[in-house]
């Protein structure tokens, strides 16, 4: 137990939860309140990228909306309350425009939720990592240093180095530490309440890895050269089966950086929405049997809800780490061809 | 709560029908080979212990690929399952 508070009460852990409760706070008191048909709709926008919005002036649209009479069941608040930013976008992007098909002709994006909380992964990096070069230096650091040091340290002999081999892994260690701590601070503050997990989005785990698919293309052709980079896709085969080989690893190497996608969106978001279901479960007996249904299904659904919460936050470390052992796999494996 | 239906909406609601048959085959073919996996890498290293962390981090892998093969299919059902037609 006194271990447990050193750690959190060195300077840096305090500045590391101010961070948190800040995110949580801003992502809460700018985001519309949500409101769906149903509780199971309810709960599940919470699991939704929000808009941020400005907080007075969506209060008084949303009792507005509920004094007409007219309840439009898919009436969308974020989207009667004034965004806090909307940034234009070119013509041609009208497909990633926020407010979906068929909204006025500029297309827009906002700011989300979600950005806020991958602001606030970096930053608990910076503080995170702020005093590991002096530790490394003089050996002298609060707990919490000595735990990233350690962390990165792990990252660095056990992941990168037996997969890279040293020469080549030193080039890669910090891209692969900070993709690591990314998306794992990301993963970790999702489980916080009133916060949002940024890779519970498809967007934001398609840019890491999308990030990944160009270091693997890019370092690929850098080393090996850039039209033999694409003859060393297809392993030696005879001669007139190069066209469909060559197919084949065009799409494996396409697949790649989608599964790494996939893998962690499915992960992230299947997660809070089994959690969701039990949470739901409570007030959809609620309905079928009244406030002695709700009560009786109370411990059942909060302590399967706990129980999916502790395997989560597991989760979210065994995430982070897969995704960066596969992302060291794939750029080494583009890096050294099979002979 | 489970009233019949006829023509396009029972069409509709097989659909969904078909979307949580599929979820749950993909459970049984991610668990066997989950399993599988977890087989081997147990006994791995029952017989080598000295190398568990090498197999430990190896099998985590392996999993990770069953993991993603499924959840492409999960994704699949979840697009089936919230469908509009």
């Amino acid at each position: 137990m006194k271990s447990l508070l050193a750690y959190l009460l060195s300077l840096r852990g305090l500045v590391m939860a101010a961070l948190v409760a800040g995110a949580c706070f801003l992502s809460h008191r700018y985001s519309a309140h949500h409101t769906g048909d149903t509780v199971f709709t309810t709960l599940y926008m919470h699991l939704v990228p929000a808009v941020l919005v400005q907080p007075e002036a969506h209060a008084p649209a949303a009792e507005h909306a509920h004094a007409d009479g007219t309840t439009h069941a898919h009436a969308e608040p974020a989207h009667a309350a004034t965004p806090l930013l909307e940034i234009p976008l070119p013509a041609a992007m009208a497909a990633f425009d926020y407010r979906g098909a068929g909204a006025p002709a500029p297309p827009k994006t906002a700011l989300f939720n979600l950005q806020i909380f991958q602001v606030l992964a970096v930053l608990l990096i910076l503080v995170a990592f702020a005093g590991v070069p002096r530790y490394l230096r003089t050996g002298k650091g609060d707990p919490l240093t000595r735990l990233f040091a350690g962390f990165a340290d792990w990252i660095r002999n056990e992941m990168v180095y037996p997969t890279m081999g040293k020469e080549l892994g030193r080039k890669f260690l910090p891209y692969f530490l900070f993709v690591f701590f990314f998306v794992l601070f990301m993963n970790l503050v999702g489980l916080v309440p009133y916060s949002a997990t940024a890779t519970a989005s498809i967007f934001v785990t398609g840019a890491l890895a999308l990030t990944t698919f160009l270091a693997m293309i890019g370092c690929g052709m850098a080393v090996q050269g850039p039209v033999a980079y694409w003859k060393h896709l297809v392993p030696h085969v005879p001669l007139p089966l190069w066209p469909l080989m060559f197919v084949v690893e065009l799409i494996g190497l396409l697949v790649k950086p989608v599964a790494l996608t996939i893998r962690l969106f499915a992960n992230m978001s299947g997660g809070h929405m089994v959690v969701l279901s039990f949470m739901g479960l409570i007030f959809f007996m609620g309905e079928l049997w009244g406030p002695a249904g709700a009560w009786g299904a109370s411990p059942l659904g909060l302590g399967f809800a706990v129980f999916i919460m502790i395997i989560e936050s597991f989760v979210a470390m065994v995430q982070a780490y897969i995704f960066t052992q596969l992302s060291i796999l794939f750029v080494n494996a583009s890096v050294h061809p099979e002979h | 709560m489970f009233n019949p239906v006829e023509g396009a909406e029972a069409a509709a609601q097989l659909g969904k029908f078909g979307a949580g048959i599929g979820a749950g085959i993909v459970a049984i073919g991610a668990a066997i080979g989950i399993g599988k996996i977890g087989a081997a890498a147990n006994e791995g290293i029952a017989r080598q212990p000295e190398a568990a962390n090498d197999i430990r981090g190896g099998s985590l892998i392996l999993a990770a690929f069953i993991e993603g093969v499924s959840l492409f299919a999960v994704v699949v059902t979840l697009l089936i399952a919230i469908a509009k037609t």
